[in-house]
């Protein structure tokens, strides 16, 4: 077998080549389009063009510009249709024709990022790699008890487990082609790698692959290449360590989709921005579109989008002016903005650039391309805002992000009239646990817990870690009763979870205090009020969750208050 | 079980995807590979490198994938060889279209390097199931 790297390496030399024959390519593709006559079909000249897109649709990818056979295909398309009727182009046509031409030379500059070396190779290998979409279990684990100590484990952290003690139980639950994420063991007693073997023959049956991770004592190099040939996504040394399969399942149950990515887009035509709205939607973006540019300081303010599409041309204030005008707010310094326009005039598109535009398309735009870009640089942003305002250690929002995110969200929910909580969790006798098993273990713990409460709070929820051993909550449109019902499953089952250090286990245990916003009206009381619960919950014994309580005639004025003001 | 996969010929008119082709099936796959850059030196090659499997790149300059097929199925030796198509065009009426023609399976175009060999091998494994 080839050594993993020294592909690699070879592999990038052949696309680094593919990459420089390509301008030579598109430059003679240019030159066959220019040729063909404007008044008459030229057959020849047509199927010369035609093929030299075909070839580019069916290689660019392979050489890691994906984009490229995506345009190529989409003018590909075209070229066949025209060719049907075989008549010469209309304006329209050649204009749309040049226009994919043009983006295909965009594309060009969009390699995608390369496969690293042996971890690479294991990643890379699943094409389509299946998402599951529910969070079902199959093990499949000849030995019991490490089968049941996996699914008590994982129930922890919300998901559903099947366990399967052989593998003929195993395939016949399969053939009903359940969504499920498949942990396999490798080793059967009646052929060493018969997990393998069966996989395999279930993939061959689906469209999409499953996903799959292989639990196995082997960590050769051979057995993981065949683990990857059947279509695994993930290849665990036994014992396995939770975290490590817990981070694998969440990749795959939710998928890096860009369900939290906010655009709002700026833009007078309502067409065009239904156009674009869908384009991204689809995509799986979130998205606010603004008609009069005018209006767009509250949907800023609420939104909070993550990138601003700018179209230039508007009438009563331009996408430049606006732009300049975002900018000078504090909380928008650094969002990416994209300008939108027809303009195709480069000295023009740097001077938008210089008044804080990051990006320019140029229109019409393709979907393909709009995605792309919008994409590409809310990623960018957002992890260079990660390193501002997360934890390094656990991901989560750091102390001030999160108090900032609390002030936020609270004048959202006043506004928009909804509830919100607030919780503060605190991780009893931590202090023990570093003095008695090292800080190592001790972030250990506190990495868990994390993942524990990602993994249960919703995705609208907010978790940061306050500080040490302190983490803080805020839960939308929840109230405090809903709250604690949540955080106290969380508690329980926490406390269940086994902690190892040095082959022993320990359990640890978490208080709480939590308050919401029909109680306390605004960020700093309903800090406080959290925090007092907290203290309360440690004082009667710890691993409680406490709900803040108003003094009666407080509630009761501002009960009266709101009243009156309505 | 039948026989292992180890000889392939692959009938490709690009040099690059001839390259990066050759890389994935006998580095990742192991695999023992004869390019061949048209149908007829496919057809002049196939009887002395005896390949247990083709693979087929369907729209070439001069003879295409379909009509490669057709002339290897006239030979005896190579009447019941597995063919797999390689091809950009893939709608699922096209690949029916390619299985009647006598082709095992339809790799589509791009493939993936990192996983041309486990496909081709799996395509084997089905055809000698």
């Amino acid at each position: 077998m080839a050594d993993p790297n020294e592909l690699q390496a070879k592999l990038k030399l052949l696309c680094d080549a593919y990459a420089a024959q390509l301008p030579e390519k598109l430059k003679q593709l240019g030159q066959v389009w220019k040729q063909l006559p404007q008044d008459s079909w030229d057959e020849e000249g047509f199927q010369t063009m035609h093929r030299m897109v075909h070839s580019l649709t069916g290689s660019g990818k392979t050489f890691g510009f994906a984009l490229l056979s995506d345009v190529a295909r989409n003018l590909e398309e075209h070229l066949k249709q025209l060719a049907q009727a075989k008549t010469a182009l209309s304006a329209q046509q050649r204009r749309h024709i040049h226009g994919l031409i043009s983006e295909l030379h965009q594309v060009t500059l969009h390699r995608d990022a390369p496969v690293d070396n042996q971890s690479g190779l294991i990643a890379a290998a699943p094409l389509n790699r299946g998402t599951a979409s529910s969070k079902h279990i199959f093990v499949v684990e000849d030995d019991n008890e490490q089968a049941e100590e996996l699914k008590v484990q994982l129930s922890y952290f919300g998901y559903e487990v099947s366990v399967f003690s052989n593998l003929t139980d195993f395939r016949l639950a399969m053939q009903a082609k359940p969504d499920v994420v498949v942990l396999m063991d490798i080793n059967f007693p009646e052929d060493s790698r018969g997990g393998v073997q069966a996989i395999r023959e279930i993939q061959q049956e689906r469209n999409i692959p499953i996903p799959i991770v292989f639990l196995t004592a082997h960590n050769k190099f051979d057995a993981r290449l065949e683990a990857v040939r059947a279509g695994s996504i993930a290849y665990l040394s036994k014992p396995v360590e939770i975290g490590s399969l817990i981070d694998k399942l969440d990749n795959l149950t939710s998928p890096q989709s860009f369900t939290q990515c906010r655009v709002l887009i700026v833009e007078d035509s309502e067409s065009l921005t239904t156009y674009y709205a869908t384009a991204l939607e689809n995509a799986g973006m979130v998205v606010k579109v603004v008609n009069n540019p005018l209006d767009v300081m509250v949907p800023l303010l609420e939104f909070n989008p993550d990138l601003i599409l700018l179209d230039i041309y508007m009438p009563e204030c331009n996408g430049l002016e606006l732009a300049k005008v975002i900018r000078q707010l504090d909380a928008f310094v650094s969002i990416p903005i994209v300008f939108l326009s027809a303009e195709s005039d480069l000295d023009k598109q740097l001077f938008a650039m210089g008044l804080g535009g990051d990006d320019f398309l140029t229109k019409p735009i393709q979907p393909q391309h709009l995605i792309s870009s919008v994409t590409n640089r809310i990623q960018r942003s957002l992890i260079l805002r990660s390193f501002m305002v997360r934890d390094s250690l656990t991901g989560l929002l750091n102390h001030t992000a999160i108090k900032d995110q609390l002030a936020l969200e609270v004048a959202r929910a006043k506004r928009q009239k909804t509830q919100l909580a607030f919780a503060m969790i605190d991780i009893d006798h931590f202090k023990q646990i570093n003095d008695t098993y090292g800080h190592p273990v001790g972030d250990g713990v506190i990495r868990s817990l994390s993942r524990l409460l990602k993994q249960r709070l919703r995705e609208t929820d907010m978790i940061g870690r306050y500080g040490g051993e302190e983490f803080a909550a805020i839960l939308s449109n929840a109230d405090g009763m809903a709250a604690v019902e949540v955080l106290d499953a969380i508690r329980k089952d926490f406390s269940r979870f086994r902690h190892l250090a040095d082959g022993k286990e320990f359990f640890v245990t978490f208080s709480c205090g939590i308050a919401d916003i029909s109680h306390f009206t605004d960020s700093t009381k309903l800090g406080d009020a959290a925090d007092k619960a907290l203290y309360q919950a440690k004082h009667d014994g710890r691993n409680q969750v406490v709900l803040a309580k108003v003094l009666a005639p407080t509630v009761s004025i501002e009960t009266s208050a709101s009243k009156n003001s309505h | 079980m039948a026989d292992k996969l180890t000889r392939i010929l692959y009938v490709e008119d690009e040099p690059d995807i001839q390259m990066v082709a050759r890389l994935a099936l006998e580095a990742l796959g192991g695999f023992t590979v004869e390019i061949c850059s048209s149908g007829d030196e496919a057809l002049q090659r196939s009887p002395g490198f005896n390949p247990q499997l083709f693979l087929l790149d369907v729209m070439m300059p001069g003879m295409d994938g379909p009509n490669t097929l057709k002339m290897l199925r006239a030979l005896t030796q190579f009447a019941n060889t597995p063919v797999v198509f390689m091809t950009a065009k893939v709608q699922p009426g096209e690949v029916a279209g390619y299985k009647e023609l006598g082709a095992v399976d339809v790799i589509p175009k791009p493939f993936d390097p990192m996983t041309l060999a486990s496909r081709v091998q799996g395509i084997w494994e089905r055809c000698h199931g």
